[in-house]
């Protein structure tokens, strides 16, 4: 009788598995992001792919390239196509706030990573980098760096992303208080290293006594570089940028580039995928946004730090 | 009826009418309420009059933590540390007695009673969420709006910079004895304890 018990117990407890591991395989979790145009972006991608994969879920990647109307479509495709969860990268603070709402209203839960949708209640949550408060950190050391004075300028990001004027609010909030430092130039680059290689040469070209410039993000930082270079003022004006890419800390390490703030990408993608997972096991009360924050690397700390995050 | 005192009762009738149905509101007002109604000076002031002194007790003290960060760093951070974002930047709210050992253009260097000499009193770049974040009485739940929780912070470091740090800066000199109470903030990953930077709540010198 004892012996028919025990096997009874793990009669159950095998099936009790087989069922746990066939809920997850039958759910699917799309994965959609802005663009995998950029390291930064695929880095992200796939590490929530790859983390929702090892929680037993099948996925899949769809590339926006930074077009809203691209991501409408992949948003049909996986409401279709059965997925029971979005991990989202938005392409517009704005734009991206319908297709969230209908994936929302199909039941489907949206998590999104690193930028955010411009409304309340349509993602379960939003797992942010806390742009504005690095760009703070990034601004204080601007200012220690050039001594309080001297003309700067600066580039930025997609104006429709909610991270480009986190940033650039971020920054002023410390460099206004300097009126020794002033901006003689503001435009955007859109992102793009090959963007701000051309609009850093025309603001060379107009301002060539500027002694720094702030980059939303560092593929700008690397695009404004290489336009110094090419004007022969590479290690003249201090290039500041904002991620954590690779080419960006090794720039850093060689005294090429002044200081970037840190992202954690890693951080951000895993927690999107285990909300997701939370979901399905019945979790609801999620925070609506959480921040993931951002550390400033310099030549002092940059030994700490490898691409997209912290050595272990 | 009399006809001239029906035209004139409608005559009241749509004037009450029009009267209720528009209203002149200033411009600014309406700018404010779209942008939220949260004000954030309001707030820091409340938060660095009454709900910090009200926990200041709560405070560790400076030695207890530096100790505490050399000997178990991970159960310090675990016990006393209090941070909204996710990652390594992590707040403590501390307090102390410490000798003023030097001065310069941004912080005021500190001997403390117990002989850590690697503390200064920040006294020029007040920035960062240190104070807002070190308390944990804020939650990120309780604010629908990042800007609110960003604008916070800043108020909070301008009352500082304001109203906090003139006198002290004005009066304080070398070899002054002084009782501090503030926020320090500090990376789990890698703890720097020979350079702690105190952003502070309050300053008082003894003698």
């Amino acid at each position: 009788m004892r012996r028919f018990q025990v096997l009874i117990l793990l009669f159950l407890v095998l099936v009790g598995c087989r069922n746990q591991s066939a809920n997850n395989q039958s759910k699917k979790i799309a994965v959609i992001v802005s663009t995998l145009n950029n390291p930064w972006f695929v880095f992200l991608a796939q590490t929530a792919a790859a983390k929702a994969h090892s929680l037993g879920y099948e996925t899949r990647i769809f590339d926006s390239q930074n077009n809203t109307a691209l991501e409408t479509d992949h948003f049909e495709n996986a409401i279709a196509s059965g997925y029971k969860a979005i991990l989202l990268n938005p392409t517009d603070a704005n734009g991206s706030v319908v297709n969230v709402n209908r994936a929302k209203a199909a039941g489907i839960p949206v998590f999104c990573m690193d930028r955010e949708v411009n409304s309340a209640n349509a993602a379960t949550s939003q797992i942010l980098s806390d742009s504005y408060s690095g760009s703070v950190d990034v601004g204080k050391y601007f200012v220690q760096a050039m001594h309080k004075k001297g003309k700067y300028a600066e580039l930025l990001g997609l104006v429709s992303d909610n991270n480009t004027w986190n940033r650039s609010k971020g920054f002023h909030s410390v460099v206004d208080y300097y009126p020794g430092l002033k901006m003689v130039a503001q435009q955007g680059a859109e992102f793009d290293e090959n963007k701000a290689m051309e609009v850093m040469e025309s603001i060379l070209q107009a301002h060539p006594d500027i002694e720094a410039v702030f980059c939303g993000n560092d593929a700008m930082a690397l695009g404004a570089y290489q336009a110094l270079i090419s004007a022969g003022k590479a290690g003249k004006v201090k290039v500041f940028g904002f991620d954590g890419a690779a080419d960006v800390v090794q720039s850093i390490k060689d005294g090429k580039i002044a200081a970037t703030g840190m992202q954690f990408p890693q951080v951000m993608a895993q927690t999107a995928a285990i909300y997701a997972d939370e979901y399905f096991k019945g979790k609801r009360d999620f925070p609506r946004k959480i921040p993931v924050s951002v550390e400033l690397v310099t030549q002092k700390n940059v030994t700490n730090y490898i691409a997209f995050g912290k050595k272990n | 009826m009399n006809k001239k005192l029906k035209y004139g009762i409608w005559l009241v009738l749509l004037v009450i009418v029009a009267y209720n149905s528009v209203y002149f509101k200033k411009l600014d007002s309406m700018k404010a309420l779209k942008a939220g109604n949260f004000d954030a000076v309001a707030y820091a002031n409340n938060y660095l009059r009454k709900m910090l002194p009200a926990i200041s007790n709560n405070a560790i003290n400076i030695d207890q933590l530096l100790n505490g960060l050399k000997l178990a760093p991970q159960k310090t951070f675990d016990t006393y540390s209090k941070a909204l974002d996710i990652g390594s930047i992590r707040f403590f709210l501390v307090r102390g007695k410490a000798k003023i050992i030097n001065i310069d253009d941004s912080d005021v260097y500190l001997l403390t009673d117990g002989s850590h000499s690697s503390i200064k009193i920040a006294t020029e770049y007040i920035f960062g969420n240190a104070v807002r974040d070190a308390s944990g009485l804020i939650h990120i739940n309780d604010f629908s709006n990042t800007s609110d929780l960003n604008n916070i912070s800043a108020e909070t470091n301008k009352i500082i910079r304001q109203q906090i740090l003139p006198s002290f800066k004005a009066q304080a000199k070398k070899g002054d004895d002084i009782e501090f109470f503030g926020a320090v903030e500090m990376k789990s990953s890698h703890p720097d304890i020979d350079d702690v930077e105190i952003i502070p709540v309050s300053l008082n010198i003894i003698h």
